[in-house]
């Protein structure tokens, strides 16, 4: 159970709710309600904004592909123990 | 990175290294590694393959030296290590970039400074060393938020389930 209540989507101002519609694409994936993640970052843009543009740039791919950066992530996520 | 093949592979990565950096990180202060030619003499062809597949001429990477008082478990150990790391659905410079986020994120300064100077011998730039620390810092930031607020998974079953069998199993009926 969070520690926070998530607000729904409508609760975000409308920059927000635009990121949101971003994240679907970033994941490719038509979420029924935003990511729990993208929903926390939204709350703080001055935080969330440059923090997920250093996401999206470190993610980008270059020498290694997003799919390869993705697993990276995942092992990343694994060995912190983040059930997430 | 579609079917859970290359997961099964990256998986036995993650273990696998972090089971040579607790011991190297933690014992390499506290024992004295076997040297080629001064430990038990079925060690010193592990060792002559360890050498070949890590390219590099002179001793052996230090897990290797701390487990050869007992050739049998260096053997095995060793066979598990190389099967891991070899190409297979998953490059090795993959592999040794997963090794290398792992060290990192666990904070091995055993495995952190092997993975490095194995990512840049198999070519990776440091372009591409950095794209991976970015990765690891950013979700090392994510992940503790995570936690912090206790979210509970929410993008599991975005991807499809792989329905194929084990390596060398039956086909699904």
């Amino acid at each position: 159970m969070p520690t926070v209540r998530l607000r729904d989507p409508e609760e975000y101002p409308e920059p927000a709710r635009r990121a949101f519609e971003l994240a679907k694409q970033w994941f490719a994936h038509d979420f029924r309600q935003p990511a729990a993640m993208s929903r926390v970052m939204a709350w703080d843009p001055h935080f969330g904004g440059p923090h997920g543009r250093a996401m999206k740039r470190a993610m980008a791919p270059g020498e290694f592909s997003r799919g390869e950066k993705e697993m990276v992530a995942a092992v990343v996520s694994g060995v912190n123990a983040c059930g997430y | 990175m579609a079917g859970d093949a290359l997961w099964y592979e990256a998986a036995m990565v993650v273990g696998i290294t972090n089971a040579l950096n607790v011991v190297a990180d933690a014992l390499g202060p506290l024992m004295t590694p076997v040297k080629r030619g001064g430990g038990p003499p079925e060690a010193v062809a592990i060792y002559d393959d360890i050498l070949a597949f890590y390219g590099a001429p002179g001793e052996v990477p230090l897990p290797f030296g701390l487990a050869a008082q007992d050739p049998g478990y260096l053997g095995d150990l060793w066979a598990a290590v190389k099967r891991a790391f070899s190409d297979n659905q998953l490059g090795r410079r993959l592999k040794t970039s997963l090794a290398f986020a792992v060290s990192l994120t666990t904070r091995s300064a055993f495995g952190t400074a092997f993975h490095l100077g194995e990512m840049r011998r198999l070519g990776v730039g440091a372009g591409g060393i950095m794209e991976v620390v970015g990765v690891v810092q950013m979700f090392s930031s994510y992940t503790k938020i995570a936690d912090t607020l206790q979210l509970e998974p929410d993008m599991g079953d975005i991807a499809p389930v792989d329905r194929s069998p084990a390596p060398g199993g039956p086909p699904p009926a």
